[in-house]
């Protein structure tokens, strides 16, 4: 028994691995190339692409800016991370540690969630400085930022699960599902315009609650109340986290 | 209470059966090795006992604890080295064995002098912050093993460590385990190297296609694996060689012909090539090649399971 062990158990000799594991793949993946195209550059093109020729309200454009860059870089280190270290068989490492799986899924989610916060300052502050957007709600803005950042972190760690060495092969499903996910959240189309056949898929993104509470923090005028997107981020956390652990269980046979 | 105790542990990959009805016990204290060729099950055995793969069959206990069902605890007693070195290379050695140890749950203070210990240990304190990708195989390897013992485990895995490395490199490993063996720590390796088997087990199993073919006991294990060693011999003019001659020969237990050439195998090569010299001088033949050969695994395995067809004229000495 070590003195971590006696001060908090499992718990914490827990946590502390998953902080191990987060703090390894910021050493050695935030500067990879790769990394950096996929999330940094890819979500501003992106939005370049969209929001270039629009008659453009930057209150409705930057945190529309800022959900994107969260929902590309947090789910864009461990679909490259995970393939290149089962590929090294570094990954065997993680899975034959004395600590849970949900414990390696969440360090590996830790490194994303960290990677895209920093990431996310980026049109943050440029909307302060370039734009005069002002945030009016400091409390969603940052659980805003935290959740939506966390829980693309975790889809990002769910889908690394699918048992393979290329990074290409993961990424190419994420951008299945991330592509999507941009037209159905009313970053591009406001909520209220979306014809009421399309609210049922916009329900089931969780881009779409992280947006709208970031649009809250400099609009002030969500669509739901913030409680609900709070409680549906939580939610998709937990599916994801869930999902993935028992994915991982499941091709690790 | 046994560090390892393996039962009927069998596993599938869809169609390939990797392991049929594996059991076998390892006392506590003892080095395990586990022999067996390409494909055997190895790997496979190892990672299930590490709980890195269920079993589809059978359960494996380590220091009693059922490796699935508590798998956390059971890891706690381990340490790993697998099969490949698996370091991150982007990180120094240093890095390599703090995050390793941060893994185990090990304190700051007795990582870092447990660290600095065994890059001392193992020949690697002047890289100690160099990036680990410049590294040779035999530094990565060592890394390796230094990665599996941060913890001070009770019970050290080890994944055929010795395999393809030079002589330095395999001596510092060798000397380790028998560090460790003495110290008390339970040591289970894996090798398709007889001689090393030999030299660095109390204990051997064999395996072979998933099936263990030969275990507990020891002793006639070593006895078997001395008794297949071999000299192969050339004569001139081999026609006038006969295989029955070649059998009377003290201490023969079989005579192979194999192309121009005569496979004696013994376990005294050294008294049979007197044998063969004096034979040799007898009946007027020249003896123009003469090799010593170790004992091959295909020999001990003909000998343990008796499945061979290719023998003839088998003598048994003991
Ligand atoms: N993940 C897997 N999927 C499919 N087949 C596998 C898998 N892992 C192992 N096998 C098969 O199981 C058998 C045993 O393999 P294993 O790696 O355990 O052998 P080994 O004794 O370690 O061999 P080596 O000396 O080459 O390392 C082989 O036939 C191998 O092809
Ligand atoms: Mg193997």
């Amino acid at each position: 028994m070590t003195d971590l062990e006696d001060q908090c158990g499992q718990v914490c000799t827990e946590l502390h691995a998953a902080w191990a594991i987060a703090k390894k793949d910021i050493r050695i993946y935030y500067l990879k190339p790769n990394i950096i195209v996929s999330g940094m550059l890819f979500p501003l093109f992106m939005f370049l692409a969209f929001a270039v020729g629009r008659p453009a309200d930057p209150t409705v454009m930057i945190p529309g800016l800022i959900a994107i860059t969260i929902l590309f870089s947090a789910s864009s280190i461990e679909p490259v991370s995970i393939p290149i270290e089962r590929r090294m068989k570094t990954f065997d490492r993680l899975l034959s540690a004395p600590i849970s799986l949900h414990t390696v899924v969440l360090g590996e989610s830790m490194s994303g969630f960290l990677y895209s916060l920093g990431i996310a300052f980026v049109p943050l502050i440029a909307g302060i400085l370039l734009f005069q957007t002002q945030v009016i709600g400091i409390a969603p803005l940052v659980a805003g930022l935290l959740l939506t950042s966390f829980c693309f972190a975790t889809m990002g760690t769910l889908f690394a699960a699918y048992p393979t060495e290329s990074p290409g092969d993961i990424m190419s499903m994420l951008n299945l599902v991330r592509l999507p996910l941009i037209f159905v959240s009313g970053i591009f189309i406001p909520l209220d315009q979306i014809p009421q056949i399309g609210h049922f898929i916009t329900y089931l993104s969780p881009l779409t609650y992280g947006n709208d509470l970031i649009h809250a923090a400099f609009a002030g005028d969500p669509h739901f109340n913030p409680i609900v997107d709070i409680v549906m981020l939580l939610f998709f956390i937990l599916v994801f986290q869930l999902v993935a652990n028992h994915l991982y269980k499941k091709f690790n046979e | 209470m046994y560090a390892i105790e393996a039962l009927s542990l069998s596993k599938r990959f869809g169609n390939i059966q990797a392991l049929s009805g594996v059991d076998f016990a390892v006392n506590e204290g003892e080095t395990f090795g586990f022999l067996g060729p390409n494909g055997a099950g190895k790997t496979t055995t190892i990672r299930i006992l590490t709980g890195i793969s269920a079993p589809t069959e059978g359960t494996a206990r380590i220091f009693g604890r059922d490796i699935v069902r508590d798998t956390i605890a059971a890891r706690r007693q381990m340490g790993i080295v697998h099969e490949t070195s698996n370091i991150y290379t982007d990180l120094s050695a240093w890095q390599n064995l703090m995050f390793t140890a941060e893994l185990y749950n090990v304190s700051r203070k007795d990582r870092e002098k447990r660290g600095s210990d065994l890059l001392e240990l193992f020949g690697l304190s002047e890289r100690r912050d160099d990036k680990t990708n410049g590294f040779s195989k035999g530094m990565k390897r060592r890394l390796t093993l230094a990665m599996g013992l941060i913890n001070h485990p009770r019970l050290l895995f080890l994944d055929e460590p010795t395999s393809g490395l030079d002589v330095q490199s395999n001596l510092i490993i060798r000397d380790v385990i028998r560090e460790l063996n003495k110290t008390g720590v339970t040591v289970f390796l894996t090798t398709h190297n007889i001689e090393e088997a030999n030299l660095a087990c109390d204990r051997v199993a064999i395996i072979n296609r998933g099936h263990i073919a030969a275990t507990d006991s020891p002793e006639r294990l070593k006895h078997t694996i001395r008794s297949v060693q071999s000299i192969e011999v050339a004569f001139e003019p081999v026609s006038l060689v006969r295989v029955d001659d070649l059998e009377q020969i003290p201490r023969v237990s079989e005579v192979r012909k194999q192309g121009d050439k005569f496979r004696l195998i013994t376990e005294d090569p050294p008294g049979v090539l007197d044998g063969v010299m004096e034979y040799a001088k007898d009946h007027h033949i020249r003896v123009i090649s003469v090799k010593t050969l170790g004992p091959s695994l295909e020999d001990v395995f003909i000998r343990l399971t008796g499945l061979d067809i290719r023998t003839k004229g088998v003598k048994t000495v003991d």
